[in-house]
Order: C-alpha cells, then structure tokens, then sequence
C-alpha cells in the first residue's frame, strides 16, 4: 500500500536538530517547522506579510538539511522558494541583494561587474582591505578574480591525452568561471588523464539558483532557458559540474521547474539524469586513473562535506571515500565535517553573526586536526573556509580536484 | 500582548534580545507536536536560575501565566500556553555542567538536548537510558516534566528512574534543591518524583542531576515478522513471561510499518502482518543465550521470518527509521493523533485487538505501534481536524480506548504524559480524592494558579 503523500507537517520537530540555523539561535522561529507554520498562516491570512516575516523566512541556508531529515517528506526547498519569492515582491529586496541579481541574470553584465570589482580590488587601498568585511569576510581575505574568465580562456572543444574513451559537458558555473580557475584547471586536467573529450558550452550562464533563493524566479527562467538550449544539443557521457549546487539546479530544480512553472523546459528531464559531479564521475572511473609514483611524500588533508554534496545531489560519502583511496593523501576527518559551515550562498553576508560562529567551530576543529589542506567541493564553503581562516592558521582551502590532479602522472 | 508594567518589569530583567513579543514570534511558539494551538503573549528566554527566579516573582505578582517549554516536541499539548501569558523557553540555558561518570551522574541545565547527553557520556562508555523518539531535538527539561521514556525504557526505567536531585523555582520565585549527588538518597519525601511528570505545574525546572549507566558489553538487534498481528502480540506475552527482559521490543502494524517504508526504503517486509523489532543487550554470553530463547518463543507464535541486523549502521538504520513513526504518518493525513495508554504485558495482544475493534467501528483507520514489551501502546490515528464529522469519530473512538486500557488494568498514559490531550480522563484511572489530593498540591505550591494553567491539575 502507498500512498499519495501529503505535504503535511506533522509538527514532530525532527528538523529542529538538522538545522544548523536552529542550532546555532536556538529560537523556534529560526527551525524549519516554523517556518512551515508562518507559512501555513500567512497563506491561511492568519498573519499579516511584514518585513519582518520576510527577515525570518530567508533567515535560512537553503541547505536542504532538514528536508533530508523530515520523516513526513516535505519538500522545504519548493516550499521556501515559493515563500521567499512573496516575501520580496511584497517588501523588495535590499541593494546588494538587488545588484547581484541583476549581474547574474545576464551573462555579459556579470562579466562586465566581475571586470569593474578586479579593477576595484587592484586599486583598493590595502589600509581598506585590512579593516573592512564583507559579511563575516574581511575584505583582504576574499579570493582575487581570474585574470581572464575561465571559459574566456578554454577553447569549446578540448581533446583528452592519451587513449580517448569518451566525450563530457563541463558546466563549469560562475564560481570557477570567475573565481576559482584552478578548480576549473584541474578538472579539465583529470578528464583530459582520463581519456575524456571535454565540452565547455560556450553560451552556459548562471544557474540561477542564486536568483531563486532571492525570489527572481522570472529572471532565473532566463537563464534556466539559455542553458538548456546550451546543454540538451550536446551529445556526451555526462553532464559535469564542480559545484554541488549548480549540480542542485541542473539535476533537481530545473525539472521541477517544467513540472511546476514551464511546460516548455521538458529538456530539463533529459538533461537531470546525465548530470553528475566531478567526484562521483571520477569515483566511478577510479581505474582511469594514473598516480604519479615518484610522489613519496603524503600530503594530510580533512574535507568539509558541503551540505547541497550531502542533501541534495545524493553523493553523501563519496568524496570522502575518494580522499581515503588517494595514494598521495593522508585522510582525516574532523567530528563535524558534514556540519554546515554557515556559507550558505549569500546567507555569510546578510547573517554575518550567525555564520561566523559556525564557521569558528568548523575552523577549530579543522586545526585540532594539524592538517595543510582543507579540502571542500562547493565555492561558497571554500570561500567562507578561505575567508575566516588565518594565515597563521595554516589550512589550504581547496577543491578536491587540485590534489587529486597534483597526484596524476604526465602522460 | 504583557501590559507595559510586566513588560518593562521582565525587559528588566532578561533584556530585549531575549523578550519576544511580535507576532510573527509568537505564532512560532503557540504549537507543539500535539493538535491544539494557543498564542503566548511573550516569549521569555532565561539563562539563570536567578532570571527564573525573578521572572516568576514578577509573573506572580501580576498573575500572569507562565508554561514553561523546551523544543516544543511533545504529543500532548503540554507547552501550549492556552491561559496565554508567557512561553518560558529553556533552550537557551543549555549547558552541560559535569559529566562525572566514576560517581555516575551528569549536571545539566535544562535546555541542554537528550542526544547531547548521549554525545557527551559516549567517550566514557557510558550513557542515559531515557530515550524518547524525540530525543535528538527535545531537553532534558521537557523530558523531566513529562516523564519521558522510550524504546529502552522496557528493561532501564522512564526519566523519574534517572533523576538524581533537581533545581526547582517556584511560583512565588523560591528556589528549592533536592536529591543528590548520590545513587542512594531516601532523605526526606522523593520530591523528584513529584516534580517529574508534573508537566511545569508545579515549578520550573533549572537544573538536574542525573544518574547514567556504563553502556552494555554487546548489542542485539532482531527484526521478526508474522502474518498475523495477533501471534505477533502473543509472541511479546510469550517471550516476557518466560522472564527475558530485552532492552526494548518494538510492535508494529502493517500500516506502521509501510508508512515507515515509504520514507526509509530499508527493505521491510511491507506484507507482513506484525513486524516486532527486538532489543537485548548486556553480556555477550548471555545476550547469545537470551537471542536462542527469543527465536524459539517466536518461532512458537508463527514467525514468518528472523532477521538479525549485521552492523551498528544497520542497526541505527532499523531504530531511526522507528523513531520516525510518528513523523511518517504526517503523510497520511492532515493531522494525527497518537496516543500512549499502557496495560499489563499480559494485556497486549487483548488491547491490540480492542484498539483495531474500536477503530474499525468507528470507520477510521489506524496504525498500532507500541513499546509492547511494557505493554505501552501507540495507536496512531490519521485524521482530518477541520472534517468535524470524522473529528468526532476520533474522539469518541479515543474514549473508547482510554476506557478500554482502564478496564484491562491499564492506565491513560506510559510516556506522553496528561498535557491537553487526557486531561479529561484521569477519573479513569484515578479516583475523586486522589484527583483532589493533586489539586491540593498545586494549591500548596502554586496558589495564583500561575504555571501551566488549564491543564491536568
């Protein structure tokens, strides 16, 4: 017997221990099963939308931890998305929030504004970077932009080394386009070892998922649109990303997107299924890989798990794994490493408070550890990590696929 | 909304940072896991003993209601402020004081989680045995004043069996402490009894000594099915009366058990009848000794199939997937009721078959779960609150049950506690002048009426 299942709350507060909001203000308005109330009485015009309800409900990581968690199987992410978006078209949203929806909403503005902040960091007075913060980031502490963007700098279509075996989609996202081009770097390094032709579209743009979290839904479906088109003409393997939650958009939001708003996305049904993250794809095909024998010397590394790796794209344990099975590594884990570390897409910069008390403990513990590298697969984490740990500290943040490409042999 | 007096009086004392009084904050403390809801006029969130003190002081003075609350997890309404007045909400005051397991007791403040207790104790091979299904979110404070107890409670006893002393302030703002340090201590009345299941109405609870236990040498877990839930409750009597105390024994119904499945996909079998999940643990010889006996006595009562859980992971697996029972039936309707009325083991397969009678005559459809080995019953009743017809039938049909476990033997309620949900039906099992001797507590301890008003007392 099953049955049709309800989107009822039951109230049984199973969430309130899984979320790391809850945990760290201990205020019921901050747990997941409130959030389902107020939104409950707003819809039922028991409560009056104020900015204030607004401020509770996208007072939250959009982390997924508590859907993993509910024994009712409530989906919160639709829930609060649909939420968030009343919020702010009833109460606007603040200017840098409004800002960097309107850069990620067009590829070209995001380049311009990526452009405009290197020219900014280069110029900026070193006494500011000192003492200024963004979010709980000081500013001297943020990771300088790629010189050129990443896809700017990769021809479309790159030919592996050595014997091929196969042809994949990199959908590389904003993060390693204009941040982290040594993520990028790397992955197309492991692939190319691997035998495997790389794609990178050339009209791919933002996920979108920022834009959703904030309530541009409509914006967001532009870019869902773009890269569609760009995605379902490409015949390949799989469709990889780098980022757990861009990974998120391609492989569960855009779909539940056709189901629920455009009946014109049903390629997003083709495409989920192909979508898989760098780590799983290289777990898969560990036997591809090729160590380089004359590295003796073991690098000691621990990982954070990001919490969109564990709830959402289902690869809860395998990067983890895959460190474990590294010739090159000594594995350790910290007792929080699958705790979330308070990055939460824009959630460092508008609960600086909050976020940086979760990331201190991540940080201790990571220390406790005495390892050199901290190793993490999603650019929010990595930059919340990066961002509140010291030099003094002596931790390297990076994505996985720096060690594991430092591993290879040159063939 | 507090008038400005009592505002300012208690801003006074705990700041603003922790006096919520707007709407939206308010509406997030009128619920627990019960069906009820009622809005608190404010929301107070002290860190000390003293605050508690002075916070009762003021509220007595103005006779203003005070419930005091931990996460909000129970099934009985209890922290539902229906009088009003203030939330007291401990899961602030959350710190553990002294883990000291060579004298075997642990120091908490009242906010502190049951699963941090575990957490703590974990390095020492110790731990404490109450352990509600809620234990992962809810504080030692609620589990004191509802007597909580759980799977495990069969063979060690519910919270009342683990407090050692407790920290106690009163309606009039006095702070009285009782018990000890010590595993032995029959000085004077056992207070701690009195207060544990008293559900705040009698004090607020600010600190708690509690007694904990060296973890058993060995664990077995073992999943049995029948395809008759009859013999799957005889087989409980059976494996009871030959004297075996396993650590817990789980019964669960077909209805039970798929909407678990549903969620945990851990490969039960959804057409059986009856499906106990049994517990021992102790010495590994005996615990080998005890499996062999539990294996016949179920074989004898019709076992369909025995399976042992091969790993700690497979176990955690099984009693996670149980403790989301509760939670699980949330998909089959817009509310649900679960209630908890106990009766002699003997008793069990009897109760078992009145429920199902019950329920059946009533039209509605239920999910019979139980802590069998200790006769503690969980009939869950999924149900639709704004379809008052069918509301009725859930009534009427709980009435029949609580008169039913009454008439066995039994009583109203083995974990739960009273809450908004029995009140009704102590004269069950309890007489006019033992209902009267409670209420001439409250009276001694609390004469303004200020805690927990309108509940049981």
């Amino acid at each position: 017997m099953k049955e049709k299942i309800l989107q009822n709350c039951g109230k049984c507060g199973l969430c309130l221990n899984a979320c790391p909001v809850y945990k760290q203000l201990k205020e019921e308005s901050a747990s997941p099963r409130a959030k389902l109330q107020l939104i409950k009485a707003y819809d039922q015009h028991t409560l009056a939308s104020s900015p204030f309800l607004k401020e509770i409900i996208s007072k939250c990581m959009m982390c997924g931890s508590c859907s993993a968690a509910c024994p009712s199987g409530i989906d919160h992410y639709s829930k609060f998305m649909e939420m968030r978006r009343k919020m702010v078209e009833a109460h606007g949203e603040t200017p840098a929030i409004k800002s960097l929806i309107y850069l990620l909403a067009r590829e070209y503005r995001t380049r311009f504004g990526v452009g405009i902040a290197r020219a900014g960091q280069k110029i900026m007075p070193k006494v500011l970077a000192e003492k200024f913060k963004l979010g709980n980031i000081p500013l001297k502490n943020f990771p300088e932009l790629n010189a050129v963007p990443f896809r700017k700098a990769h021809d479309e279509i790159i030919v592996p080394k050595g014997k091929p075996v196969g042809r994949v989609i990199y959908f590389t996202g904003c993060a390693t386009n204009y941040l982290y081009d040594d993520t990028g770097s790397a992955t197309i390094g492991i692939l190319r070892h691997m035998g495997y032709e790389v794609i990178i579209p050339k009209d791919q743009t933002c996920c979108s998922i920022p834009l959703l979290f904030h309530g541009a839904k409509e914006k967001a479906m532009g870019n869902i649109r773009t890269n569609i088109k760009a995605l379902e003409k490409l015949d390949a393997d799989a469709i990889l990303v780098d980022c757990s939650t861009c990974g998120e958009a391609l492989k569960n939001e855009y779909p539940r997107l056709f189901e629920s708003h455009d009946k014109n996305l049903a390629a997003a049904q083709k495409i989920a299924p192909q979508v898989t993250d760098i780590l799983s794809f290289i777990s898969l095909h560990f036997d591809l890989l090729q160590f380089d024998p004359k590295i003796t010397e073991k690098v000691s590394l621990t990982y954070h798990a990001p919490c969109h790796t564990k709830n959402t794209l289902q690869s809860r344990g395998i990067a983890e794994k895959l460190l474990q099975t590294l010739p090159t590594v000594t594995y350790k884990q910290t007792p929080d490493f699958d705790q979330c570390c308070g990055g939460g897409g824009t959630f460092f910069y508008e609960y600086p408070e909050v976020s940086k008390k979760m990331v201190d403990k991540k940080i201790e513990s990571a220390k406790a550890l005495q390892v050199t590298h901290w190793l993490t697969d999603c650019p929010v984490c990595r930059m919340n990590l990066a961002g509140n740990t010291e030099k003094s500290d002596g931790l390297t943040v990076l994505h996985p696929v720096a060690l594991i490409y430092a591993a290879l042999k040159q063939i | 909304m507090l008038n400005t007096g009592v505002k300012n009086e208690l801003i006074q004392i705990v700041g603003t940072g922790r006096y919520l009084d707007r709407p939206e904050e308010l509406a997030c403390y009128s619920y627990d896991a019960f069906v009820e809801e009622a809005l608190p006029d404010a929301v107070i969130f002290p860190e000390t003993t003293a605050e508690v003190s002075e916070i009762l002081k003021t509220a007595s003075r103005y006779k203003t209601p005070v419930t005091g609350r931990g996460a909000g997890t129970s099934v009985c309404g209890a922290p539902i402020p229906v009088r009003h007045g203030i939330v007291l909400c401990f899961s602030k005051m959350d710190k553990i004081i002294e883990v000291n397991t060579r004298d075997r007791y642990v120091i908490v403040q009242p906010g502190v989680i049951n699963a941090d207790i575990q957490k703590a104790l974990l390095p020492f091979g110790f731990f404490y045995p109450p352990d509600p299904g809620s234990m992962n979110s809810s504080t030692i404070g609620g589990n004191i004043a509802q007597n909580a107890g759980g799977p495990r409670c069969l063979k060690y006893g519910v919270t009342v069996d683990y407090v050692l002393g407790l920290e106690v302030v009163l309606a009039s703002g006095d702070i009285i402490r009782f018990g000890s340090r010590n595993i032995k201590d029959v000085t004077g009345y056992k207070l701690s009894s009195l207060f544990c299941g008293s559900e705040g109405t009698l004090g607020i609870i600010t600190e708690a000594i509690l007694k904990v236990l060296p973890k058993p040498e060995a664990v077995k877990t073992l999943m049995v099915t029948f395809n008759n839930l009859d013999n799957t409750a005889k087989a409980v009597t059976d494996i009871i009366g030959s004297g075996i105390l396993p650590a817990a024994m789980e019964l669960m119904d077909k209805l039970t058990l798929n909407a678990i499945e549903d969620t945990a996909n851990l490969g039960l079998d959804r057409n059986a009848e009856g499906t106990l999940l049994i517990e021992i643990d102790g010495v590994k010889e005996a615990c080998d000794k005890e499996m062999e006996k539990i294996i016949e006595k179920v074989r004898k009562n019709g076992a369909v199939y025995i399976q042992e859980a091969g790993s700690e992971i497979e176990r955690e697996k099984l009693w996670t997937a149980r403790r989301s029972a509760y939670g699980v039936f949330a998909k089959l309707a817009p509310d649900i009721i679960s209630e908890d009325v106990t009766v002699p083991v003997s008793k069990v397969p009897e109760m078992t078959r009145r429920i199902i009678e019950i329920t059946n005559r009533y039209g509605l459809r239920v999910g019979v779960l139980a802590h069998a080995g200790d006769g503690n019953m969980h009939p869950m009743v999924p149900a639709d609150k704004s379809n008052k017809e069918e509301w009725q039938r859930v009534e009427k049909a709980f009435a029949e049950i609580f008169k039913a476990a009454a008439d066995l033997g039994g009583t109203l309620s083995g974990e739960h506690g009273i809450g908004l949900a029995k009140s009704a039906y102590l004269p069950l099992v309890m007489n006019q002048a033992t209902i009267d001797f409670m209420k001439k507590i409250k009276q001694a301890v609390d004469p303004v009426g200020i805690l927990n008003p309108g509940k049981f007392v």
